[in-house]
Parts: structure tokens; sequence; C-alpha cells
């Protein structure tokens, strides 16, 4: 369903799907251009299309960006991580613990939030990889597992609060004009573009995803490349915790609640494969800003949230309706897909 | 003896529960809450036996919660409106059973992926639902315990479900449907070579999921007077955490209702176990989350034994 | 050819940046509108903790209706449940849209401030409501109570329906909710100074979900056998402690009080099993609100005033700064004049 680099031609980039994602994205752009702006009583301009609009959308999906980032390798191995969001929501409190009671720095306690995350990783890692567990149900473990300590933390009431103004800017100022979170964001952009396509080591996590065992047959070190991913899901997660708390100013036991799903949205969209094998990092930048312009043009143009959150749930079921059509109409017959497969020989019972 | 050694665990697992608060909070065992206690889980065991289903089948169906909430709103406005429960039960399964058929035809029909599908009719059903109620509560008077009264009306929404439990479980056992559950979410393939029809067998799947949601909301809903359009939260993960600690596999082909069963216990347990014993309410999800690790740990301790 | 995909999103994420910048600074996009016309049409953003929650509904209510008397938009939106980060990125977008005043009941005092202060900085009008958020960030404070006051009558009315000595436990919404843990905190202090002879056994949440809060009250009953009372601070709680009640039959032996809509619990009032509610008008509360937030753009409404008028209805501005627009005490529900109201 990707783009490939195998089959050549302008035909084929202007029927893969992340083109037609980019078209859709292009055509929602103007459309809440339209529906969101308008001149108020003083002759300004303002909604959709001002600059400040345009930069607070940046600003909200930043943190759900960098989740759906580091889920597309995951996805791409035939994995999946539901924690990521309560990885998230643990490694702000964390954060805000070392820094308020333990009187650490915030750069150091920054670090031991990133660390945090690695264990959080690395515990999804350990399961999914040494015990060949299968990914669903561990990270549905380790969602609650994580919130529960989170929760249990700060006894669910307490919050970390009170941040220098130095560390609230990451989340709320500009710098050299921009959102200050987005040079952070373009870096971890950037990196797993890299690493997912231009590196070898990248480019297995497609083959690991598609054939497990052929990938292990091939000599692919298949179990440390996967645990490879969830630990640096773990510390990204971590990182966009900071940055959630940056720009709330704040830290709560329930950060980031719901935002995997969010997450796992935005990597669909963007044409990766939920069974693996199959996807792009730029597919799920495009399927990240889909989501973004729609639910903050639609809140811009003064909609009700639920309208927005339907048309989430409409807009996915059209892209995945979308990439099978081209299936269907090459007759072959749709073959009932089933729930991911671990990496592994199917468990005997 | 070993082949049900899963279900064994968990059921003993429950049983060191039970015993510990029988020692240390034998407040647990009165009679009315006890009762009471079940009553609220049993709508849960038969959303339950559909995800059971489901997740043999190799597909997973994280919008019961949703659907829940749908089905429920709609038995209960026609309660509301003085329809009679021999009308809203069937509306409420009917309108379950239309929104797993919608699931069904895209997960069946075009092949689509079910977590995302789900996912997706998660947020719409929830949404449209929220947009249309606006959060207001849905009188239904009189029609509180289909009209038995509290003793006659826990008892029969309990024993309904068990019977829902005995006979999804001897439906799997000894049906030739239920074997083809088995087979298409073993190997859909195979199944098919076989002479299945795994789109039907799937499809088919996820109305049956859909109805009983829909007799589980109305089984909700009747314990009081006043319905809740937002109920339903967080029960699909409840759900799937029960049938997996359960032992039914999510890769499909492997498991049994009884596990289920005592899964689902299991976990509804932890919340009153916390109440009972005076530990903190904020360490249930913490447990819960211990409790799901431990569960897949042991399945995977177990086949990497069996493969050395 | 992937290099061609990412050249055109580049290009069409710079080409969103330079937007609509050629007609000026889109930066102050609404700079203080001149009030010289009243005539003018104003646009209000009435922010909720959750959209979906009844009690919300009914405060929408009565601000639409002060809305379509003054001639002013109403946008109610918000989250559809409690989401503070949600709360955040709605005003955020209010101030983008260019909406006149600000109206907030936050989820989470000090992390709305910081959208707030920005909203200020633009020139757009911010007052708070229900529920605060940290001084600084808005003009005024449209209060139905303080959560002191809040507490206080919730502890004291507890205190005597139990004759002043026994065991009590409160249903929250959940462990996380910021409005719920500042009551619980003045209900503890004014159980410390005054009531030696009670004790708060337990503290559970219910989720702000009937099934789990009527479970909940349940297994309290069971758990602490001398139970005398429930005190529900989750709206939602409030029906769903007294069904349990009802249904443990234990009317008369475990009294109910709490924080609820009076629709939702007429029935239990007058089966005796709930004493009372306390509440407010909540339809006055967002009226107030939004005749406080049009007048405050207008210029009718200054900071340093002692009273607001409204119609023939005049308000008392108090607090340590003068900002709280009082709506009054709170209203005790119970069996003489729960049926006059209808929210």
């Amino acid at each position: 369903m990707s783009s490939s680099h195998k089959t050549g031609g302008t035909k084929a980039l202007l029927r893969s799907h992340e083109f037609i994602l980019f078209v859709v994205v292009v055509v929602e752009w103007i459309f809440f251009y339209f529906i969101g702006t308008s001149k108020n009583f003083s002759g300004h301009t303002v909604g959709f299309g001002t600059l400040d609009a345009q930069f607070d959308i940046l600003r909200h999906s930043c943190e759900i960006g960098l989740l759906a980032l580091v889920m597309t390798p995951i996805i791409l191995t035939g994995g999946i991580d539901l924690s990521v969001g309560s990885v998230l929501g643990f490694a702000a409190i964390v954060f805000g613990k070392l820094w308020r009671d333990g009187h650490v720095p915030i750069p150091e306690a920054m670090l031991g939030a990133l660390a945090v995350g690695a264990c959080a990783g690395g515990l999804n890692a350990f399961l999914i990889t040494w015990l060949r567990l299968p990914p669903l149900i561990v990270t549905l473990g380790t969602y609650s597992l994580f919130r529960g300590l989170a929760e249990a933390v700060t006894h669910g009431a307490d919050t970390f609060t009170g941040f220098p103004d130095s560390f609230n800017f990451l989340g709320q100022e500009r710098w050299l004009g921009m959102p200050a979170q987005l040079p952070v964001f373009v870096i971890v952009a950037i990196a797993v573009w890299l690493l997912v396509h231009r590196t070898t080591f990248g480019r297995s996590f497609r083959a690991i995803g598609y054939a497990p065992e052929g990938a292990r047959y091939a000599g692919l070190p298949v179990e440390r490349r996967i645990a490879l991913v969830y630990v640096l899901a773990g510390v990204v997660a971590a990182l966009a915790g900071i940055i959630y708390t940056a720009r709330l100013g704040e830290a709560k036991a329930d950060s980031g609640t719901g935002y995997e799903l969010f997450a796992i949205t935005a990597v669909v969209l963007g044409g990766t494969s939920i069974f693996g094998g199959s996807g792009s990092v730029h597919g799920t930048l495009l399927g990240v800003a889909a989501v973004a312009i729609l639910k903050n043009g639609i809140s811009l143009a003064h909609g009700p949230t639920e309208v927005a959150d339907m048309l989430t749930g409409v807009l996915l079921i059209l892209a995945l309706t979308a990439s099978i059509v081209p299936k269907i109409l090459s007759k072959r017959p749709a073959r009932v897909q089933t729930v991911p497969s671990t990496p592994q020989p199917s468990p005997t019972s | 003896m070993k082949k049900y050694f899963r279900e064994l665990s968990v059921a003993g697992a429950l049983g060191v529960l039970l015993i510990a608060l029988a020692i240390f909070a034998p407040a647990f065992y009165q009679g009315q809450p006890l009762l009471s206690l079940l009553t609220a889980t049993a709508p849960k065991l038969v959303v339950a036996c559909g995800m059971a289903l489901i997740i043999i089948g190799r597909q997973i169906d994280i919008s019961v919660g949703s659907q829940f909430a749908v089905s429920g709103a709609c038995g209960a406005l026609l309660l509301g409106h003085g329809q009679p429960v021999a009308v809203a039960l069937p509306a409420a399964m009917l309108a379950g059973a239309l929104m797993g058929a919608f699931n069904g035809a895209l997960i069946a029909g075009l092949g689509l992926p079910s977590i995302v599908v789900t996912l997706a009719t998660m947020v719409s059903f929830r949404e449209a639902l929220r947009w249309k109620r606006q959060g207001e509560l849905i009188n239904i008077g009189a029609a509180q315990w289909f009209g038995l009264g509290q003793g006659h009306g826990q008892w029969t929404i309990i024993i309904v479900a068990l019977a829902v439990l005995l006979a999804v479980g001897c439906a799997m056992r000894y049906l030739a449907a239920g074997r083809f559950i088995y087979a298409v979410g073993t190997d859909a393939e195979a199944a098919r070579l076989a002479g299945i029809n795994p789109r039907l067998v799937t499809f088919l799947n996820f109305v049956l999921i859909g109805a009983l949601t829909g007799l589980a909301a109305m089984m909700a809903a009747v314990q009081s007077p006043l319905v809740d359009p937002n109920a339903g939260v967080g029960l699909e993960l409840l759900v799937i955490a029960a049938v997996v600690v359960g032992g039914v596999s999510i890769s499909g082909g492997r498991g049994n209702l009884f596990g289920v069963f005592v899964g689902l216990l299991l976990l509804s347990c932890i919340s009153p176990a916390l109440t009972y014993l005076g530990v903190e309410a904020y360490w249930e999800k913490a447990i819960q989350g211990t409790i799901i690790l431990l569960a897949v740990v042991a399945d995977g301790w177990r086949s990497r034994k069996n493969k050395n | 050819m992937k290099r061609i995909l990412v050249l055109l999103l580049t290009a069409g994420l710079v080409l969103s940046g330079c937007g609509k910048s050629d007609t000026g600074s889109s930066a102050d996009s609404s700079s203080a509108a001149p009030a010289a016309s009243g005539a003018k049409k104003l646009t209000i953003g009435l922010l909720p903790k959750a959209k979906g929650n009844p009690y919300f509904v009914s405060v929408a209510k009565g601000a639409q209706k002060a809305a379509d008397e003054l001639g002013d938009t109403l946008i109610f939106d918000g989250p559809t449940n409690d989401d503070a980060s949600k709360q955040n990125e709605t005003v955020e977008n209010w101030i983008n849209s260019g909406v006149d005043v600000i109206a907030v009941a936050a989820e989470d005092k000090d992390s709305l401030s910081t959208p707030l202060r920005k909203a200020e900085a633009k020139g757009i009008k911010v007052v708070s409501f229900d529920a605060d958020v940290l001084p600084d960030a808005r003009s005024f404070f449209v209060n139905q109570a303080t959560p002191q006051g809040i507490g206080y009558a919730l502890m004291d009315k507890a205190a005597q329906l139990s004759g002043n000595t026994g065991e009590f436990a409160i249903i929250t919404a959940s462990l996380t909710a910021a409005n719920q843990n500042e009551w619980r905190k003045y209900i503890e202090e004014d159980l410390a100074k005054n009531y030696p002879n009670m004790k708060e056994v337990d503290f559970r949440p219910g989720n702000d979900d009937k099934t789990t809060s009527q479970t909940v009250a349940t297994e309290l009953m069971s758990a602490h056998p001398n139970l005398k009372l429930i005190m529900a601070i989750s709206s939602i709680a409030v029906p769903a402690a007294a069904e349990a009640v009802k249904q443990a039959g234990k009317i008369g032996t475990v009294n109910v009080i709490g924080l609820g809509l009076p629709n939702e619990n007429k029935q239990y009032v007058h089966d005796g099993v709930t004493n009372c509610v306390i509440l407010w008008n909540t339809g006055d509360l967002g009226y107030l609100t939004v005749q406080a937030a049009d007048a405050l753009v207008k210029g009718t409404l200054k900071p340093g005033d002692k009273t607001f008028k409204v119609g023939d209805k005049s308000y008392d501005i108090a607090g340590d700064k003068n900002d709280n627009i009082l709506l009054g005490a709170p209203t005790v529900f119970d069996k003489s004049n729960i049926d006059q109201f209808d929210f």
C-alpha cells in the first residue's frame, strides 16, 4: 500500500496512499480556511487562516505526533503499543516529583523522566521479545500498570506545578518565531524517518512485520530490533510527557489519557498496515495533520467537539475503505483479516 | 488436567482472593451486598461471552462500550415512553445487532482490520449518542427490574447471565458453528479450504456480540430507575482483559468460556476487595495491570517450556 | 519520489504560514474592539468541564437565555469528558478565532490559567464560573459558592443528620478530579475543627459512572457496618448512592446527601432515601455568567465595582480581591422545595 521504490513512475506516486492523503489534507485545509476565517469587528483577520492558529494547531498536535511517529516502526514490525499514553503520564509525574520533591534541577529531572520512559519501554520489550508474548495484551496490561503507578505515586490527587518559566517556555512560547516545541518535534520526525526509511536497520522493520520467520532465517536479529522499537517508544513517550507538562504548566496522573488511540488513528490513516509490513513515516505525519486540521478546524469554526470526533471516526473508515478499493477492483476476493500475529510461531495451546 | 491448567490457575487465584476476604474482611459475604455485586457483574459477563467468541475468531472489538451505551439508551427510551419490556428488550438487542452488523460488514465484507474499524466505530457511536442526548438521564420508572421487583429482578439477571454463559459455552464445544469459530481463528485459509465460509462466520460473530451487548445493556439499565447515556465507558478494556486473563489466546483458536467466567470474576473483585480490605483506591489500576501481565507471562512461560 | 512528497508537504506548510499575513497583523487578531457601539454582537465562548455533563448542560441553558436577551452569540463547547488538555486547546482556538470574551469552568486551575493569560494579553476578556482559575488569569469569578462554603455546608449537614457522631463515607468522581479534591479538603477541615466525634471512614471514586458509583456505595455500606451517611460529591453519584441504599434496604439507617441536580434526585428525596441535595440554581449561574461577560466587554462592569446589577437584581462582589461575583448561598433542596425546580 505504501509508495514503494520498486515500482517507479509518476502514476504509482499519484495512486499511492500517501499522495491521496496529501490531497485530502490540502483539501481539508482549504475547506477550513474558508469556513473558519473571517474578519472581526475591527477589520483584523481571525480564525483558521491566521499564523497564530496554524502554530497552535502544531502545538496541539506535538505530543500526539511524537507518539504516532514512534508508533509507526512498532506497527511496521507487526506489533502495537497501547501503553504510550500511560507512559507519557507516568513520565510526566516522575519528572514533576523529581523536580518538586527530589529537588532535582530541571535538566536532570528531564533525563530522569526519559530514563523512566526507557525502562517502561524496556518492560514492554522484555515481555514481548524474550517471553514472546502478544504485544496487544502486554501493552494492555502495561497501559493499566503505568497509569496505575502514576495514580499510586500521586494518590490520584497530587499535581506538580509551578515550574520555572524557562521550562514552561518549551511548551508555551515562541522560539525564533515558531512554537518552541516544534524544533524538538522536527528533529524526532527526521530521526525516525531516517531510521525507518534510510537505514538497513529500519528497512528490516518492514521485513519483520511482513514475514517474521523469513526475517529470522535471513539472519536478522529480530528480537533485538523489536526490543529496540519498544524502548524507543518509551523514551519518546516520556519526551512527549515533558512537552505536555510544559504546555499545560502542570503534571497530573491522568496526563495523556486516550492519546494512544489517537496515535494509532494517525498511523493507520497514514497508510501503514496494522498487520505490519508496509507503511511510511511521512504517511503518519500526514495522518497526524489530517486529524489535527479536522479537530482544530472545527473548533476554530465554532463547531461542536462531538462532530469533530465523529468525523474522525468516519475519516478513518473512509481511509481504510479507500485503500481496499484497488484490491476489490482487481477482483481478488478479500480474505478475512485477523488480529496481527506475534512475530513468532503461533503459540501452541 | 494439563489442558486446562490456565483456567484452573485463574480459578485458583480467585479462590485465594476469596479466602483472603473471608479471613480479613468477612463483611464481603453478606447476602444482599454480595447479590448486588453479582447483579452488577452479570451484564459484563454477557458481553464477555461475546468477546470470547470474537477473540477466539482472531478478531477484536473495542466498540462494545459504545454499543452498550447506544443500545441501552434505545431500550431505555422505549421503556420510558411506556413500551413494554417485550418491545424494548428486543429493540435494544436489534440496535446492538445492527451496530455489530456494520462492524461485521466492514471487517468480513471488505477485509478491513478489526482493531481499526472498531476503534473508529467506538468513537463515532459514542460521540453521536453524546451529541443527541447531551448527557440527560433517561427515566424508566416502573420498568425497573423489568417490572419484577428487586428480589426477583436481581436473581433473574444473574440467571440470565449464567444461562448465556452456559449456552455459549456449550455451543462452542458441541455445535459445529462453535468449531467453525475455532477453525477460522486458528487458520482462516485452511478453514475456507475445508468448506467453512470464514467471512460469514466472522460477520455473524460481530452481529452476535452486538446483540449480546444490547441484552447486557438492558440488564444493566433496569437496575436503576435512571439510565445514564454515558454508561459503558471502559467496558471493552475490562471485558478484553477478563477474556485474556481467562486463557483465551489473542492469536485466536484457543480458549473456553469457563476461563472467561473466572477471569471476569477475578478482575471484577479487585475494586470491592480493596474497599473491604481497607486499601486505598488508587492502587486499583496498578493491581489490574499486574494481574493482566501475570496472566500473560504465565502463558508465555508455559509455551517457552513446551518448546524446550 | 518520496523526496517530492516531502517537498510538497513542506511547501504546503510554508504556504499555510504565509496564510493571510498580507492583510496585516495576524498576531493581534482581536485587539480590543473599541466598545463604542453597544449594538455590537459579541461572541462569548462558554467552556464547561465536560460538555455531556447534565450539570453544565443546565448551566448552558441559562447562559443561552442571557445571550438571546442580549443579542450575543454563545458558543458552548469543550471536551466531552473531563480533559484539562482539551480545555486548553479549545481556549487557544477561541483566541485565534477572535471571540470577545471567554467564560470558563476549570477542570484544572493551574493549567487552564496559561492560555487564559494569553487571551487577556490579546484583549479578550475572561471570566470564570463554577470552578475558578488563578486570579491573574481572569477579571471576575462568578461564584456560586466557595469551595470552603460547599465543603462546610456538606459537612455541617452531614453532622446535623448524624447527631454529630458516627461514621460517614465520601464517593467522589475520579481520583484526579480537582474540584472534588478541593471540596474534600474543606470537608475534612470542618470535620477536624468541629466534629471530633465523627469519622470519615472511606473515600472512593465512582468515576462519574452511575453503575460504578452504585456498586461502590453498596460496598461502602457493607464494608463499614456502622456507616451512618454517604456523601456523594459527584453529581451522578447522588442518585446512584440513593439507589444503592434503597436496594440494600437501609433507608433510614444510612442517609444520603450530596451535590446533585434536583431533577435526578426528586424521587429519592420524596422517598426519604436522600435527605437533601445541596446545589444552586445552575440556570441562574449560566445567566449571570453571560451577563457579566457581556457587561465586562461593554464596560458596564469594571474591576473595583462593588455590585453588579442585572435588570432589577443586584449581586454583591466580594472576595479578598473584590473579584467574586456572588450568586448567593448554596440552596438546600429537600422535600419542602425540590419540586419547584426543573433542572
